[in-house]
C-alpha cells in the first residue's frame, strides 16, 4: 500500500526534522469506509401522526445508506435519547458507539404546515456542522426528508447531493411476447410511482429537461416513431417534430431550449436540433452512416454522439453548431448510448463485446475509460444530479424482464432500485427547484 | 611428445600466473557512512503493524535506560524559574515555614551561583533531600506538572553533565529527562530518531480512520495540510490546526475528515516515548489525489 516513495520522502523528511522540531508525514492512504451516523427519530410536535418523526428520519437514514458513502447506525444501539434539539449532545455517548457524524431534528405541524429543523453534528469535534429549516405543506414531508439528507450529504461529503430528485422511466408490464410499456414517473428512491401514459403506444427514451417539470420521449403508435414533449405536471402533451422518416433518441439541451435528436430517412440517420420556440430545425450532421444517440455536454458547447462512420459504433464529439467529429473511443467492441455527466468530467456509455453489455465511463477526450459493471445486458445509463452515480438497466435474459439499477461512478456499490414491476429506460431529472 | 607436454605445461601455467596477476580484484574504498535508524522487526510484524489490526499482538516498548522521570526539581530549572517569578510573589499567602532560611536568595541570584558549580548544586540537592525546607521553597515556584518547559538552548545541567563523567550512570536511575538511547557510535550517531516503523504505523492507522471522498471531481481540493501538538501519552495536547486554507465545501469535507481520523486515532501509542521530542510536533499531509485518479 505504501509505496517506496513514500518511504523514501518520510526519511528524507525526517532529516531536517532534528533542526526544525516539526515533524512531516504525508498520508496518501485512505479508506472508503462508509462514515457511520446517528440519526434518532425526529421530535414531532403537535404532528397528527405519530410516527411523522420516525418517518423522516428513516427515509434520511435509507437515503444515506443507498449512497453508499454512510452507514446508519441501528437505533438500539443508542445511549443518548435525544429529547431536544436546542441543547448540545452527550456527545461521549455517541462516540461510544462510533457515530462520526449525528443529526437531530423537529418537525413542528400547524394548520397544515410543516416547519422541519435538524442539526448537523460532528461528535469527534464536538461542533455543529449545519443547521437548518425548512417550512412546507403537511404532505410534502417526504421531499423534506429528501432535502435534509441532500444537506447532510453535501456538508459531511462536500459535494451536491441528488436525493431530491426524480426518475422518470419506462413500466414494463404482462408477458415477454406482449409487454405493455407505459412511462412512468418515481422519487430517486422508488417511492411515489405515478404513470404519465396509459400503454397504447410503444413509448421508448424518456428524458429530462433542465427544468425537471418536462420530459420529451419517443412513442410509436401508428406510422413512424415521432418524439414529443410531456410536461408530467399538467400531462400535457406535443409533438416535437412532423417530418417524413423516423425521429428518435432526443435529448434537451442543458438550457431546456431546443431539443437534438435523430432523423432517420433511408439507411441513415442525422442529427438535427429544434429550437423549441421558434421550432427552427437545424442540421448537424450529414453523413451516409447511422449518426445516433446524441447528447449535451453540460455547458452546452458540444455534443457527443454514436456513429458507425467507422465502421463500428463508435463515440464521437463535435461541437455544439455541427462541423468537424473526433472519435474519443477506440477500445474493442462497439461503444454506443453516451450521455455527457452533469458535473462535465465523464461520458458514460454502453459498450457491447462479443455478447456483453458493460457500462462504462470515460473523459471526454476518450481517456481514463473505466467500466463500473458488465454483464448479459446492461444499457442506457442515466447521471445522478450531481454527476457521482450512474442509474442503468439490466436484462438478465430469459424470460425475466428488466430492472432499474445504481452504482457509482467509482464502479462501486451497485444496488437495485425496487419497481412495481419490470423497468428500463431510466432517466435522472435535475435536483427538483 | 615430450616437447608437447612441455610446451602444454608451460601454456597453462603462463595462463594460470596471467589470470592470478590480472583478475586479482582491487578493494573497493568503503566510506564510513552513518547508519540508518533501522527496527528490526519480522515479516508478520510488520503487516500487522501497517495493517494496524486490532488482535496484534501488544508490541512491547523497550524500556528507557531511565525507567521514570524524576520529579521536576525547580531550584535546578533556571529557565522556569525566570518564567514562573510572578508565582513565586503570590507564594506569600502560604507561610507554612517559619524556619525556612532567611538566606533564602532572589531566585536568579540562585542560578547564577548554581550554574558555574556543580559541586553546590549537588550540596543543593543534598539539602533538598531534607524534606522540611524543601517544601517551603520548592513548591509554590513551579506547580511540578507544568507540561513540558521550553528547553533552553543552553543549559547548565548538561555543562554540569559534561563535567561530571558519572553523571550519565548516575541519572539512569532517576533524573529529569529519559536518557536518550546510545547513539550508533558516530558522533552524529542518530539513533533517538524516530524509526521508519513507528512513522509507518502512524501513517497507517491515519489511513485506517480517514475517509476519502472518492470519485470526487476536483481532487487537488481535498487536499489538507494539519499540524498537531501531541502530549508525551500520546493524544491531542490540543485540537488540530489546519494550515492550508479553502472554502469549497469540498475542502471542509476533507478538512473536517482528516480531523475527525486525528482525534479518533489517539492515543498515538506506536510512537516511542523515548522519541517524544522528534514527534511532540507533526505536520500532516492528507493528499487523497493518488487514491481518486485512474
Amino acid at each position: 500500500m505504501l509505496g517506496a516513495g513514500a518511504a523514501a520522502g518520510a526519511l528524507a523528511s525526517l532529516s531536517p526534522q532534528r533542526a526544525a522540531a516539526v515533524l512531516k508525514l504525508d498520508v496518501t492512504q485512505g479508506n472508503v469506509q462508509p462514515v457511520p451516523i446517528a440519526i434518532p427519530d425526529f421530535i414531532g410536535v403537535g404532528v397528527q401522526d405519530p410516527a411523522a418523526g420516525r418517518n423522516v428520519s428513516q427515509i434520511i437514514a435509507s437515503n444515506l445508506r443507498r449512497s453508499g458513502l454512510f452507514a446508519p447506525i441501528d437505533p438500539a444501539a443508542y445511549i443518548e435519547k435525544i429529547s431536544t434539539i436546542d441543547a448540545l449532545p452527550r456527545f461521549p455517548d455517541w462516540r461510544q458507539i462510533n457515530a462520526q457524524a449525528l443529526v437531530t431534528g423537529r418537525i413542528t405541524q400547524s394548520d397544515g404546515r410543516l416547519k422541519a429543523e435538524f442539526r448537523l453534528w460532528d461528535v469527534f469535534a464536538g461542533q455543529q456542522l449545519r443547521g437548518e429549516q425548512y417550512n412546507t405543506t403537511a404532505d410534502n414531508w417526504r421531499r423534506i426528508a429528501h432535502i435534509i439528507s441532500d444537506a447532510i450529504y453535501e456538508r459531511i461529503t462536500g459535494e451536491k447531493g441528488y436525493f431530491d430528485s426524480r426518475v422518470v422511466f419506462v413500466d414494463e408490464s404482462g408477458p415477454k411476447e406482449r409487454r405493455i410499456k407505459r412511462l412512468a414517473l418515481m422519487d430517486q428512491d422508488g417511492a411515489n410511482v405515478r404513470y404519465l401514459t396509459r400503454g397504447d403506444d410503444l413509448v421508448l427514451t424518456p428524458r429530462f429537461s433542465s427544468a425537471a417539470d418536462t420530459i420529451t420521449y419517443m412513442s410509436y403508435s401508428q406510422g413512424d416513431p415521432r418524439v414529443y414533449l410531456m410536461n408530467i405536471e399538467t400531462g400535457q402533451r406535443e409533438i416535437v417534430s412532423n417530418f417524413p422518416g423516423m425521429t428518435f433518441s432526443p435529448r434537451f439541451s442543458p438550457d431546456g431550449q431546443r431539443v437534438i435528436f435523430s432523423l432517420q430517412r433511408g439507411g441513415n440517420s442525422n442529427l438535427f436540433v429544434m429550437d423549441l420556440r421558434s421550432k427552427a430545425t437545424t442540421r448537424l450532421t450529414d453523413t451516409q452512416v447511422i449518426d445516433t444517440a446524441p447528447s449535451y455536454s453540460p455547458d452546452g458547447t458540444r455534443i457527443s454522439f454514436e456513429s458507425d462512420r467507422g465502421g463500428k459504433q463508435q463515440i464521437y464529439v463535435m461541437a455544439a453548431n455541427g462541423g468537424e467529429a473526433q472519435r474519443i473511443s477506440f477500445g474493442e467492441g462497439a461503444y454506443s448510448t453516451p450521455v455527457w455527466s452533469p458535473r462535465g468530467d465523464y461520458i458514460a456509455f454502453t459498450k457491447q463485446t462479443e455478447s456483453r453489455f458493460a457500462i462504462g465511463i470515460m473523459r471526454a477526450d476518450g481517456s481514463g475509460e473505466r467500466i463500473l459493471t458488465e454483464g448479459y445486458h446492461n444499457e442506457g445509463p442515466t447521471w445522478a444530479p450531481n454527476g457521482r452515480v450512474i442509474m442503468f438497466f439490466r436484462d438478465p435474459g430469459g424470460n425475466a424482464g428488466p430492472m432499474l439499477y445504481t452504482v457509482d461512478v467509482t464502479g462501486r456499490n451497485e444496488q437495485i432500485l425496487k419497481t412495481p414491476s419490470y423497468a428500463s429506460d431510466p432517466a435522472w431529472s435535475p435536483l427538483l427547484q | 611428445m615430450r616437447t608437447a607436454y612441455t610446451i602444454s605445461a608451460i601454456g597453462h601455467a603462463a595462463v594460470l600466473l596471467w589470470s592470478v596477476w590480472s583478475l586479482s580484484a582491487t578493494s573497493l574504498p568503503v566510506a564510513s557512512t552513518e547508519g540508518l535508524p533501522v527496527d528490526l522487526v519480522t515479516a508478520s510484524d510488520f503487516s500487522k503493524i501497517t495493517a494496524g489490526s486490532k488482535d496484534a499482538p501488544k508490541a512491547e516498548t523497550p524500556k528507557p535506560l531511565v525507567e521514570k522521570v524524576a520529579e521536576a526539581n525547580p531550584v535546578e530549572d533556571p529557565t522556569a524559574k525566570v518564567v514562573e517569578k510572578k508565582e513565586v510573589k503570590a507564594a506569600r499567602e502560604p507561610p507554612p515555614a517559619p524556619e525556612a532560611k532567611p538566606a533564602e536568595p532572589e531566585p536568579e541570584k540562585k542560578q547564577a551561583e548554581a550554574k558555574p558549580d556543580p559541586i553546590a548544586d549537588a550540596l543543593a540537592k543534598d539539602e533538598a533531600k531534607k524534606p522540611e525546607p524543601k517544601k517551603a521553597d520548592a513548591k509554590p515556584p513551579t506547580p511540578p506538572k507544568k507540561p513540558a518547559p521550553p528547553t533552553p538552548k543552553f543549559d547548565p545541567k548538561q555543562v554540569a553533565a559534561l563535567l561530571d563523567k558519572r553523571d550519565s550512570t548516575r541519572l539512569a536511575a532517576a533524573g529529569e529527562t529519559l536518557n536518550n538511547a546510545p547513539s550508533l557510535g558516530l558522533s552524529n550517531g542518530a539513533a533517538a530518531q524516530l524509526s521508519l516503523s513507528e512513522l509507518e504505523a502512524l501513517r497507517a492507522r491515519l489511513a485506517q480512520l480517514w475517509t476519502v471522498p472518492a470519485g470526487a471531481k476536483d481532487p487537488q481540493e481535498l487536499v489538507v495540510l494539519i499540524r498537531i501538538k501531541l502530549n508525551r501519552d500520546g493524544k491531542l495536547a490540543a485540537p488540530p490546526v489546519v494550515l492550508s486554507s479553502g472554502k469549497s465545501p469540498l475542502f471542509m469535507a476533507a478538512r473536517d475528515s482528516a480531523i475527525r481520523a486525528l482525534f479518533r486515532g489517539q492515543p498515538y501509542d506506536m510512537l516511542k516515548p523515548e522519541h517524544y521530542e522528534q514527534w511532540k510536533d507533526v505536520e500532516i499531509t492528507f493528499d487523497p489525489r493518488d487514491m481518486i485518479r485512474g
